[in-house]
């Protein structure tokens, strides 16, 4: 799910960006040090949105950087669980599929996928419902409920499932 | 002057921002009532009770003199700002010694930091170095 956030956090800078663009330094290395990393506490950071504030500098004892702390408001991206996700496939295998969602890596294991899917190697890796009408495969858009996420330092895998109504595939792209 | 309370400098049209500098004085290196976390013994993360902050109503009473510490530690974290390339504020007709080009934005009162000088009680009082009263010099 995709929500803002405020955020609050401390950025030092050195002493060389201490000139009239200090803000935009501020700004700047914000952005770097924290879109597109993952945390337990927000999950992925997309995109830094807006900075609310930002400190006075504090002269860090004997290195001449200063640390400012700055309040900003990100859009974030947190899985949740039981949350229902469209996602595209990437990886098909004899034990499930990979899926993503965003930036979000999910993984669906042939045990959650309905049982009339039925693996098949024959031109690409797939799994091909019982009638041979839906096939999920590579890039195609799938409609899963996650049943587990797993938070770690900098990384965010999620389990999903597809036996439930209303999931499956839901569009081939190409 | 005293009675205005902390004076941030904000008003100043400054190429910088201004800095806080933890006072330099003896008594006043401990680092406590700072809002940073020490290490334990035993390893453990221990937060440090934070001090009060100035209460607003109170005039600041340390003195308006500037003392030989807080003149080092400002002439020194100057000059190493100045050795890691920070924008410098007077002009320096050729001069290239970070500490006297230190020395003499402090002459001119240009170096945009603040003093906070930490009292016992563990609250404490801002000072800018500009309204600091030089004697040396």
């Amino acid at each position: 799910m995709f929500y803002f956030q405020d955020i609050i956090k401390e950025v030092e800078l050195h002493p060389k960006y201490f000139g009239r663009k200090l803000t935009r330094h501020i700004e700047e290395q914000i952005q770097k040090e924290v879109e597109g990393s993952c945390s337990g506490k927000y999950g992925y950071i997309v995109v830094v949105y807006a900075f609310n504030s930002i400190s006075q500098g504090r002269i860090r004892e004997g290195g001449g950087c200063a640390t400012f702390t700055v309040n900003f408001k990100a859009c974030c991206m947190r899985p949740f669980k039981n949350e229902v996700l469209q996602a595209t496939v990437d990886v098909v295998n004899k034990v499930g599929f990979f899926c993503t969602a965003g930036p979000l890596k999910i993984f669906v294991s042939n045990y959650l996928i309905p049982e009339e899917f039925e693996f098949q190697m024959a031109e690409e890796a797939a799994f091909v419902s019982s009638d041979d009408e839906v096939r999920i495969k590579i890039g195609c858009q799938v409609r899963v409920r996650v049943v587990g996420v797993r938070i770690e330092a900098n990384d965010c895998t999620c389990v999903a499932s597809m036996k439930d109504d209303y999931l499956g595939v839901v569009a081939i792209m190409d | 002057m005293e009675d205005d309370g902390p004076d941030y400098g904000g008003e100043e049209d400054n190429a910088l921002d201004d800095y806080d500098v933890d006072a330099g004085g003896d008594e006043e290196q401990q680092g406590e009532g700072d809002d940073d976390q020490e290490v334990g013994e035993d390893g453990n993360r221990v937060e440090v009770l934070e001090g009060q902050t100035q209460p607003s109503d109170r005039p600041r009473m340390t003195t308006r003199y500037m003392t030989k510490y807080e003149r080092a530690r400002v002439l020194g974290t100057r000059a190493l700002q100045i050795s890691m390339n920070a924008p410098v504020l007077v002009e320096t007709n050729g001069e290239t010694d970070p500490l006297e080009i230190a020395a003499k934005e402090l002459r001119e009162a240009k170096i945009p930091f603040i003093i906070r000088r930490f009292l016992p009680d563990g609250s404490w009082e801002d000072w800018s170095v500009k309204e600091l009263i030089l004697t040396e010099r």
